[in-house]
């Protein structure tokens, strides 16, 4: 009975530990500067990957719980794109509009991300585990595309896109700029939350989840425009990263068992834990070139994709 | 005089352009165990879900506990009536302790599972037990989730496919509890003998209802051989 509260516990407490060596963490070795002026720089750049972290283990959590799949992951299944791509599409239209408002930029992605989002839930609903995967990787391929064409098109856009393509924002990430996104990220994941025991019953199938009470199609509504709000709000911070919404839930399984009301904070725990430790990886590895959390995350998350896909029996 | 608990009159429902049930009409009285039977494809599972209100774009009237399932709120339904799916599954490897939980008591649940001959321990996943115990398993929830049977409706969907003869008995005399304790259970069936023991029988034949009433009179040996082929 204790065993999860006790691992929940254990990964709040390295949580907070791995965010104390990633302020101290930098190009100048290790140290917050004399006044702790490193320490100020380096907050919004953490805090931003706290908040993003937690909210992509979570919204990956809700995904894979609503599908019934395990290898679903908004980053996978087009969402993040989607998200990108709204801020693509707005940067396009609207430049000096974008850059006035701040609420622009998180607005356009949670509408691209809603957008794909819903995509998903109709084209790639049923049974197979296959079809949602497949639909997923063409929107995921689509928006991709389409913000690399806008990329292309749009100059004054193009650096600010290829970036965010990369997973590479969070070294930009101000307190100002991201705090409406960290607050977007924080609320989705108390939303996600409290998805944990409808989550437990959706695992029976939809029929047995609402022969038992469960309200399927709210669960359903709820999944697609969370998991819109956590992805919209987590690109807005790192740009486009995957597998860290596939990984944060199967460690937390492991680790707690599929009880969502245990396993939903552990994912999202786990989730701020990876993604920090992949920047902070990225960024004092090599001081010289700096590696995108992105890039850090794939490097550890594809190889656990692989091996996860192929344990997978059908 | 026992009391209607489910009724369902002209009930029809169109799949995929294809008709798949046709102005079915039933009833289910509290206490009463009514077989549903026919060949593949003849509707079974789709009438019993739609009782189950599973299918709002059912069309005709349907009344179970009083109120019309396909307008009734999931939780408010839930303590109406129980449904067993013919293939339960579960997209995570639950233990039998977590499978419980998901039931409104975990009590009821391990009691189920004991009765029906599941002992093994609390703390083994489903994938650790075979495909037999794994439909009690899920039966067990299905029979905690009605709680108290009085004035409830119980749907099974082949709820004796993949279970021994030992379990499937056991299983058959926990339905007839039900029924005795006032709750009406309708349940799909390939077994026609076990059929023959119900106080009712529905023959369902591409989703019209070709025959209905006490076994003797419902279960005719023509009616068999026209709805099963064979001589």
């Amino acid at each position: 009975m204790n065993r999860p509260a006790g691992t929940l516990a254990l990964a709040a407490l390295l949580l907070a530990l791995l965010a104390l060596v990633a302020l101290a963490c930098g190009s100048a070795g290790l140290g917050w500067g004399t006044n702790g002026e490193l320490l100020m720089l380096r907050l919004p750049r953490v805090l931003a990957a706290l908040a993003a972290g937690l909210a992509l283990g979570l919204g990956g959590a809700n995904q894979q719980g609503v599908f019934r799949n395990p290898l679903a992951d908004p980053g996978l299944t087009g969402v993040f794109g989607g998200a990108l791509l709204g801020i693509a599409l707005l940067l396009a239209a609207a430049t000096e509009f974008t850059w006035q408002h701040r609420w622009a930029l998180p607005t356009a992605a949670f509408a691209g991300a809603l957008a794909t989002s819903t995509a998903l839930v109709w084209l790639g609903r049923g049974r197979s585990t296959s079809k949602l995967l497949l639909t997923g990787l063409g929107l995921n391929a689509f928006t991709a595309a389409g913000t690399l064409l806008i990329a292309a098109r749009f100059p004054e856009a193009r650096d600010t896109l290829i970036n965010g393509a990369a997973g590479d924002w969070l070294g930009s990430a101000t307190l100002e700029l991201a705090g409406l996104p960290i607050l977007g990220c924080l609320l989705a994941a108390l939303l996600l939350l409290t998805q944990a025991s409808a989550l437990d019953r959706l695992a029976l199938g939809e029929d047995m989840a609402f022969c038992l009470g469960t309200d399927v199609a709210r669960t359903r509504l709820s999944g697609v425009l969370l998991t819109a709000l956590a992805a919209a709000a987590a690109v807005c911070l790192v740009g486009q990263v995957a597998f860290i919404g596939l990984l944060a839930p199967h460690l937390a399984r492991a680790l707690v068992g599929p009880r969502h009301r245990a396993m939903l904070p552990l994912a999202g725990l786990l989730g701020a834990g990876l993604l920090l430790l992949a920047d902070t990886l990225g960024r004092s590895l090599w001081t010289q070139t700096p590696i995108s959390a992105a890039a850090m995350t794939a490097l550890l998350g594809a190889p656990a994709f692989v091996w996860i896909a192929s344990r997978r029996h059908e | 005089m026992s009391e209607v608990l489910l009724a369902a009159l002209r009930l029809s429902m169109d799949l995929a352009g294809r008709t798949v049930l046709d102005g079915v009409a039933l009833t289910a009285d509290a206490g009463e165990v009514v077989a549903v039977v026919g060949a593949n494809g003849a509707g079974k599972t789709t009438l019993l879900r739609a009782c189950a209100g599973l299918l709002p774009q059912a069309t005709g009237d349907l009344t179970l506990g009083g109120v019309d399932p396909r307008q009734t709120a999931p939780e408010r339904l839930a303590a109406l009536r129980a449904y067993a799916p013919q293939h339960p599954t579960s997209a995570w490897d639950y233990t039998l302790t977590e499978l419980g939980s998901l039931a409104a008591s975990p009590e009821a649940f391990h009691h189920w599972r004991e009765r029906f001959g599941l002992s093994a321990s609390a703390a083994r996943r489903l994938s650790e037990l075979s495909g037999g115990e794994r439909k009690v398993a899920h039966l067990s929830l299905t029979f905690s989730a009605l709680g108290d049977a009085f004035g409830k409706v119980l749907l099974l969907d082949e709820p004796t496919t993949a279970l021994d003869l030992c379990r499937a008995e056991l299983v058959a005399r926990a339905i007839r509890a039900s029924a005795q304790a006032g709750a009406a259970v309708l349940v799909a069936t390939h077994d026609l003998a076990w059929a023959r023991s119900c106080d009712r029988v529905l023959v369902l034949s591409e989703g019209r209802l070709v025959a209905a009433g006490p076994p003797d009179t419902a279960l005719t040996a023509e009616l068999v051989r026209a709805t099963w082929g064979g001589s």
